[in-house]
């Protein structure tokens, strides 16, 4: 996966437009068919626990719109601070929050600032915490080596600066920090008219 | 991607694909797999001298 050479700013604006669109509409209408599984059907594809899925709040459950399963090599400990970088309806950051516990923290960020109202009503409801900010993955608002994981769900893919991205989490990671993303790769470039097509690539 | 994560300082980047990925629609999927589109889980360490 490359970065495209020369995206123009009028291009980036209105893909970020289309992924508020798209993701809003999946958090709104979950019961709506889009061309990617979500929900608990996606939750249960990627072989998410049994347990957290019962546990979790339905309308996070129900507006899941991950790609795998981060969780399954987090290794996450009790009093870790985490990151759950495009945190969407919570599912990640609350599952998150079991695992680090009362001594933990975990960090929602959204682009949405109405996505990140319901992650953290959804974590409040269940008894988790959530601190959700609403910002770009581009520029994450957090001081330098305050995390000790970021965990990430099929939104990497969703950015025109991957190597922006990974610079800002590489900046936000502690020394000896980790991440564990799961995402979408492409072993081909892909078309100009893919690049050009705000509905194709915020999908 | 992989690449990208070594570049800029990541280690141990271990990556795996998502074996039941897949897009909902047989035609988005068929797209996908002319790219070699597939889905991933990738780990990797901040180096802990960084």
């Amino acid at each position: 996966m490359t970065e495209p050479a020369e995206i123009p700013a009028s291009l980036e604006g209105v893909l970020k437009d289309e992924i508020l669109r798209m993701y809003q509409e999946v958090a709104d209408n979950p019961d709506s068919e889009f061309h990617f599984y979500h929900g608990r059907e996606a939750a249960e594809l990627f072989e998410y626990d049994a347990e957290w899925l019962a546990r979790a709040p339905g309308g996070a459950v129900d507006s899941f719109a991950g790609v795998g399963n981060p969780h399954l090599r987090s290794r996450l400990q009790p009093g870790e601070t985490v990151l759950d970088l495009g945190s969407g309806a919570g599912l990640d950051s609350i599952i998150a929050s079991w695992q680090v516990g009362p001594a933990g923290n975990v960090i929602g960020l959204d682009l949405n600032p109405s996505m990140c109202l319901k992650a953290q009503a959804h974590a409040a409801s269940t008894g988790a915490r959530l601190d959700c900010r609403t910002g770009s993955m581009e520029n994450i608002p957090l001081p330098d080596a305050s995390v000790d994981v970021v965990l990430s769900n099929g939104v990497i893919n969703l950015s025109f600066r991957k190597r922006r991205v990974l610079e800002e989490l590489y900046r936000v990671l502690k020394p000896g920090g980790r991440m564990s993303i799961a995402d979408i790769v492409s072993a081909k470039q892909l078309s100009q008219s893919i690049v050009n097509d705000p509905k194709l690539w915020a999908s | 991607m992989f690449r990208l994560v070594e570049e800029t300082g990541f280690t141990k980047v271990r990556s795996a694909v998502v074996p039941r990925f897949r897009f909902r629609k047989a035609a988005t999927q068929a797209s996908a797999e002319a790219f070699g589109v597939k889905a991933v889980v990738m780990t990797a360490l901040k180096p802990a001298e960084a």
